[in-house]
């Protein structure tokens, strides 16, 4: 019974992640997206991407959320006087035809408590809202980075 | 006459060749171990200090529950950074710069330590350091110890940090802090620093020529 129920529920939410990407892929690409695997006892982690305004006019993008996290925040971090911080970032300002790159030392999706154990090769889900309403949801993949010689990744 | 003359003139002259010849290797050596050793500093994007400086006495603990003093910065050269394991971003990127610095450094001949000493060691135990050190490379070390033995070290080091609350009401809380990589000398002394953005080519570039003028 509870198959049954989870099945349709399943597609459902599967056509719906594909509208909104549908619905908003035209005016914001989102382009290599990606979380970094965190050490085993680690409960924050943080999400990379480079968000491609396509359209002709200014878009903002007010909040990224995770189902699979319990809170999602946008961060900056900036280096003042040889001294690291993270300022919380409100929203980010797409120029017309123009992109925000968020990567490591600068802009980032900064990630609270994981709903499951992410690995090298999970997959996360980012929903990024754009202040005219429209949403795109995303898949990230999970991937280790520890300056070792490791695998190459395709994004 | 002019034998008993000759002999002892041409041993003076002898003699003069032999102090020219000594004279002009000591120049030399000297002339290469002072080039050495003050050229460098234009040749690094480090700040190494003309004289390596004497670290004052400390004592925190390593993620192994062992002392980590003044003596374990001996024997060995040591890359130290300033950090924490709630940290999403920069500690994590500076961990994996670290990582790749070691296995850049592997053929060299000097044996090179690798440590992150936390500045929040109210939330990262030795067992959590252990964890978290260790997954970027299994001979890295996590240090931790009491807040007084933290100023010890950070103070004499002029290392900032400082607890950032980015939720009003919640727990979960940041930390600013120093984002420089420490290196100190086999002698257990403070010998350079490397102030972000952290490039593994140039640290990894800086710490050969600066093993070379040590040696």
């Amino acid at each position: 019974m509870q198959i049954n129920l989870r099945i349709p529920a399943a597609i459902v939410l599967l056509l719906l992640s594909f509208l909104s990407t549908v619905m908003a892929g035209a005016a914001v690409d989102v382009e290599t997206p990606w979380v970094r695997e965190a050490p085993p006892a680690s409960t924050v982690l943080a999400a990379y991407m480079v968000l491609k305004n396509t359209a002709d006019t200014p878009r903002t993008i007010t909040r990224i959320d995770s189902p699979d996290f319990r809170d999602a925040q946008i961060h900056r971090t900036v280096v003042e006087d040889g001294v690291a911080k993270m300022l919380p970032v409100e929203q980010l300002q797409l120029p017309a035809s123009g992109s925000v790159t968020l990567e490591p030392g600068g802009l980032h999706l900064m990630l609270f408590d994981p709903q499951r154990p992410l690995r090298d090769g999970d997959s996360i889900i980012l929903i990024i809202h754009a202040s005219d309403g429209d949403s795109i949801t995303v898949h990230a993949p999970v991937v280790r980075k520890t300056g070792g010689h490791e695998h190459s990744h395709h994004h | 006459m002019s034998t008993s003359q000759s002999a002892p003139k041409s041993a003076f002259i002898l003699k003069g060749v032999i102090i020219i010849i000594l004279a002009t290797v000591a120049g030399i050596l000297s002339a290469r171990f002072f080039l050495q050793r003050t050229v460098v500093q234009d040749e690094l994007s480090a700040t190494r200090f003309p004289v390596a400086r004497e670290v004052q006495p400390f004592e925190l603990v390593d993620h192994n529950n062992v002392v980590f003093d003044n003596a374990a910065l001996e024997q060995h050269w040591s890359f130290l950074f300033f950090g924490y394991t709630y940290c999403p971003d920069v500690c994590p990127t500076t961990l994996s710069v670290l990582n790749s610095i070691a296995q850049r450094l592997q053929d060299v001949d000097a044996d090179i330590r690798f440590v992150m000493v936390t500045v929040d060691p109210e939330r990262d135990t030795p067992e959590r350091l252990a964890e978290y050190v260790t997954y970027f490379n299994g001979d890295f070390l996590g240090v931790t110890g009491t807040d007084q033995g933290l100023e010890q070290l950070t103070r004499q080091l002029g290392i900032l940090y400082e607890r950032v609350q980015p939720e009003p009401g919640s727990e979960a809380y940041l930390m600013d802090h120093t984002a420089a990589v420490f290196l100190f000398d086999p002698d257990g002394r403070y010998h350079a620093v490397f102030s972000p953005p952290l490039s593994v080519e140039t640290i990894a570039g800086d710490f050969r020529k600066m093993l070379q003028a040590y040696q």
